[in-house]
């Protein structure tokens, strides 16, 4: 395993505040990753569970074996699990602009999609009344500190930073054999085809070095994502997942200790045959604990009385933390020095 | 000159990084079984022609992520001792082209042990000649003049078949370094 970095920055989202409006996945987009062989990446996304997700099934294998050897995973398929980017006939679209409505072309994508990132959006499982349910699950590479991806690459083109522990890719020792992706278990490092080499969410390195939180998180309108560091007792990841445990990483069974978070999100009650609520909630504690693992009903436990404590007028740090009342409090960062790669 | 080379497997058990050793130990089989290499003396140095079976070609990557190409490398030591399955040691050197069937042009690599292989633009007067006909490829590497091979009395060969997902370690070569007349 790779060495331990001296510092690790983090990310908690509250699942509970997010409106799955994509605003995150533009915002990265557009800043990181425009690149013509990289159209159908997103470093950042986010899917709609229970779903396929993106790339299509992916959390379906992968990790850590019980003798800590990353297991053998799989390059994903453009078509039929990541999907293509789509190509749209604007020009045409343009073009026919002035022409009586029956012979306008209309804006569509060349071909048939059958599938892409969000395909299955707002799908969800049950049935409605009683017990449908769905919930947005936003995903970026998770900075593990015991990442597959580097431990993948035989070419060492992938290192961990030591100063705060983002995980990056140097594009110019990567020669694209993809080993890297085919190890993440969270699918998420990418390869460009056109350029040869793979390519990866960079934490948005220089505004963290210049402390101005991530794209993502600075961008979100739910304000649901907080971002710091993992030994800092003031600020709102040690708070989140140190002190109040209601931060889960994401399938933390795979063994590569993910520093990406997430608060589990709460749900109303299924309801009984005659639309009566039962104690039961929508989302299955079975299925949130597949994703979070074993902690997700004690850490819903805990957001459920300090929620009731709030209700009742009393103080409860945690549920102002999640509310943002003050966003300064979500991001607790400080410019540190530039690191000359 | 011309011989036919019984390829092996590249081991994956020394492969750099941990995963490629464990992922891929069943890996035991090398994907091209066997290949010609051909040496011939040309005007101004030796031509290097390497053939193998090879029934569905891969030229391209497209726009696609999961598609390797095909690919064939030669190789000549650059010191006396210079060991052939870990691509060179530490101050024991390799040097080769790489031949990739996306690539008009050859790739020029030196490395002195396995994940060290450093690739650069090739001298301008390197040609290649890829042929893919009846399920067999054929490539003609037109490296001469270029004294170190001309002088090599030891070659040795790679290959990556793309439809196996063939890429770096994970390649079929020659058994160690082979002999060619000088």
């Amino acid at each position: 395993m790779s060495a331990p970095s001296a510092r690790q920055l983090a990310m908690v989202l509250d699942l509970n505040k997010c409106l799955g409006c994509q605003t995150c996945t533009v915002a990265c987009k557009k800043l990181w990753n425009r690149d013509s062989g990289s159209g159908y990446a997103y470093w950042n996304h986010v899917e709609t569970r229970p779903g396929r997700g993106y790339p299509a099934d992916w959390s379906e294998a992968g990790g850590r074996d019980a003798s800590g050897a990353v297991t053998r995973g799989r390059v994903p398929n453009l078509d039929a699990e990541y999907g293509r980017a789509w190509d749209f006939n604007h020009q045409q679209t343009f073009e026919s602009a002035g022409r009586p409505a029956d012979e306008k072309v209309w804006i569509r994508p060349a071909g048939e999609p059958r599938w892409g990132a969000n395909w299955d959006e707002d799908r969800g499982a049950g049935r409605y009344p009683q017990d449908n349910h769905y919930f947005y699950l936003p995903r970026l590479c998770n900075h593990c500190t015991h990442p597959a991806c580097l431990e993948a690459c035989p070419r060492g083109a992938i290192a961990k930073r030591r100063e705060d522990g983002i995980v990056l890719v140097d594009q110019d020792a990567c020669h694209g054999y993809r080993f890297c992706v085919e190890a993440c278990p969270y699918k998420k490092i990418y390869f460009d085809p056109e350029r040869n080499v793979a390519t990866k969410c960079i934490f948005c390195l220089p505004r963290i070095e210049a402390g101005v939180p991530m794209a993502c998180a600075r961008q979100c309108p739910g304000r649901l994502r907080f971002v710091g560091y993992r030994d800092d007792p003031e600020g709102p990841i040690w708070k989140l997942v140190e002190k109040w445990k209601v931060a889960l990483p994401l399938h933390p069974e795979y063994g590569l200790a993910p520093n990406v978070f997430y608060v589990p999100p709460l749900a109303p009650p299924r309801l009984d045959a005659a639309g009566r609520p039962t104690g039961e909630p929508r989302i299955p504690l079975r299925a949130l604990e597949e994703l979070f693992g074993e902690n997700v009903a004690p850490a819903l436990d805990t957001l459920r009385g300090e929620r009731a404590k709030r209700k009742r007028g009393e103080a409860s740090e945690l549920m102002d933390l999640l509310i943002a009342y003050d966003w300064k409090q979500s991001f607790a960062l400080s410019p540190g020095a530039r690191e000359v790669l | 000159m011309r011989k036919t080379l019984d390829l092996i497997v590249a081991p994956t058990a020394i492969q750099p990084g941990r995963y490629v050793s464990t992922a891929y130990a069943d890996r035991t089989s090398p994907s091209v079984r066997s290949a010609t290499l051909e040496v011939e003396p040309g005007p101004e140095g030796r031509r290097v022609r390497v053939s193998w079976s090879c029934p569905t070609a891969v030229r391209e990557l497209g726009q696609e992520t999961d598609r390797f190409v095909d690919a064939a490398a030669l190789a000549i030591p650059a010191a006396p001792d210079t060991p052939w399955v870990t691509m060179g040691a530490p101050g024991k050197p390799l040097e080769g082209a790489l031949w990739r069937a996306n690539r008009a042009e050859l790739l020029r690599f030196r490395a002195e042990g396995l994940g060290s292989v450093k690739r650069e633009a090739p001298p301008a007067h390197w040609k290649v000649l890829a042929e893919w006909t009846a399920g067999h490829w054929s490539v003609t590497f037109d490296l001469a003049p270029w004294p170190r091979l001309d002088q090599s009395p030891q070659l040795a060969v790679a290959i990556w078949r793309g439809a196996a997902d063939d890429r770096g370690g994970l390649k079929s070569v020659s058994p160690g370094w082979v002999t060619v007349a000088p």
